[in-house]
């Protein structure tokens, strides 16, 4: 499957993400002359231990997530980051973890937003709210080099697609910039040939970093 | 859901009488089909004593017969219960499963699961649509299978066998809440195909082995299995 480039939105310091910001970013990827293709959503879910006595619940993983994308409607994907640890499964093992009653979903974040595509590239441009809410938490964006699977291979043309977008973006100048957390793919026992479990990693690490900045904002404010 | 029956047979009576293979032959003239191979890697796992707030358990199972070795995700939940499970002579029982990459029994162990305890289940199966009138009412899995333990931890190659002598013979089939009844009487006229060689019970009962087995054995043997099923 093609490579995918996912980056999040880095507020300047003293700012904070909103929906001005995010439309002035789609208004970019229209001048981009972009296709639109369509709606887009993936969902994250944390999951925590269920613990008789909470005093035990440092002995389990508090970064434990779960994701489902709508391209792979019938897969699933935990993630636990401090473990380096990615597990594809089929979509019944949400089942399972129900039956099991070891851990139960805390918070979940819906991924949604709009498919562009711009010749050999498909660009997502994402915003990231709660299940149940409608405030913007952040927004990330996803570029995806459509003829090349290898990571490596495709990492000069992504490289210099991005550079083109934020000189593009630095027009606007907006009090931010998109980044990417590079995660160590290899750490995760993924191979250089991209697949699913190389995004549920990127989003994983994505959402580390829109956590950190949102934590650094509050400790400001 | 499914429903399953099982039962033990032995793996020979004589020198020259092997009963398991008088079930293979048998097992190949019923179904019409080729058997599979069986070698598979069960692992359970339980909840550790912090976890949950109830006891859980869950298996992980590794079809070793594959080039590449393939991970499931298996939870078996209770069986059903009441006067209308009491008059059916199969076990209904909910069971999901979950194909997973390989890396799932570190994710377990991470989580908080502990090995309970593990074996390597050897043999064969079939798979096939039983039909009655034509009419598809189950689709049957037969296993046939010793089961084994592994004197070191995941060491499949040194395995040997718990009960030496005996195969234990499981018959399954998906079913829904709709169409249990319709698949649990499928099996049921299936399982008297068996008769002759094997009984075979709701899991947890134990009926031991058929006395007629060795004389069943030694005509399918000799005559070359049954004749194939509709």
């Amino acid at each position: 499957m093609p490579v995918r480039w996912i980056l999040h939105w880095q507020p300047s310091q003293g700012s904070l993400v909103n929906s001005h910001i995010l439309n002035e970013i789609s208004q970019c990827v229209d001048s981009f002359s972009g296709v639109k293709e369509g709606r887009w959503k993936s969902t994250l879910t944390f999951y925590r231990a269920n613990v008789r006595d909470q005093t035990m619940s440092a002995e389990f993983p508090r970064d434990f997530l779960g994701i489902s994308l709508m391209e792979q409607p019938d897969k699933y994907y935990f993630i636990i980051r401090g473990h380096k640890l990615v597990v594809e499964a089929d979509s019944s093992i949400l089942t399972i973890m129900e039956k099991l009653q070891s851990y139960k979903s805390k918070v979940a974040l819906n991924f949604e937003g709009l498919q562009y595509k711009l010749g050999d590239f498909q660009l997502r441009l994402i915003k990231v709210v709660p299940n149940q809410a409608e405030n913007l938490r952040g927004i990330l964006m996803e570029i995806e080099y459509l003829p090349i699977s290898s990571i490596e291979t495709a990492k000069p043309i992504l490289e210099e697609f991005i550079e083109i977008w934020r000189q593009v973006l630095s027009k606007k100048s907006l009090p931010g910039q998109f980044m990417r957390a590079e995660p160590n793919f290899a750490e995760y026992g993924l191979s250089d040939s991209y697949s699913f479990q190389h995004t549920a990693v990127q989003y994983a690490a994505a959402l580390a970093q829109l956590i950190a900045s949102v934590q650094s904002g509050q400790l400001r404010s | 859901m499914e429903c399953v029956v099982q039962g033990i047979i032995e793996t020979q009576y004589c020198v020259i009488i092997m009963h398991v293979e008088a079930l293979e032959i048998l097992l190949q003239g019923l179904c019409g089909v080729k058997r599979e191979r069986l070698r598979i890697h069960e692992i359970c796992l339980k909840n550790g004593p912090n976890l949950g707030t109830v006891a859980s358990e869950v298996r992980l199972l590794c079809d070793l017969e594959q080039s590449e070795p393939s991970w499931t995700v298996r939870h078996v939940g209770g069986a059903m219960r009441g006067a209308g499970a009491d008059q059916i002579s199969v076990l209904v029982r909910t069971i999901v499963e979950s194909k997973v990459s390989k890396n799932v029994l570190r994710m377990f162990y991470t989580l908080g699961y502990k090995l309970d305890n593990e074996l390597l289940r050897v043999g064969f199966s079939f798979r096939f649509n039983y039909r009655v009138a034509n009419v598809i009412v189950a689709r049957i899995t037969v296993t046939v299978s010793s089961v084994n333990k592994m004197m070191k931890l995941h060491a499949t190659d040194e395995a040997v066998p718990i009960t030496p002598g005996i195969q234990i013979v499981q018959v399954t089939a998906p079913a829904t809440a709709e169409n249990y009844t319709d698949v649990a009487a499928g099996m049921q006229s299936f399982c008297e195909y068996l008769a002759p060689l094997l009984h075979l019970s709701k899991p947890g009962v134990s009926t031991g082995v058929v006395p007629t087995a060795a004389a069943a054995a030694a005509s399918l043997m000799s005559d070359g299995g049954g004749t194939p099923l509709q």
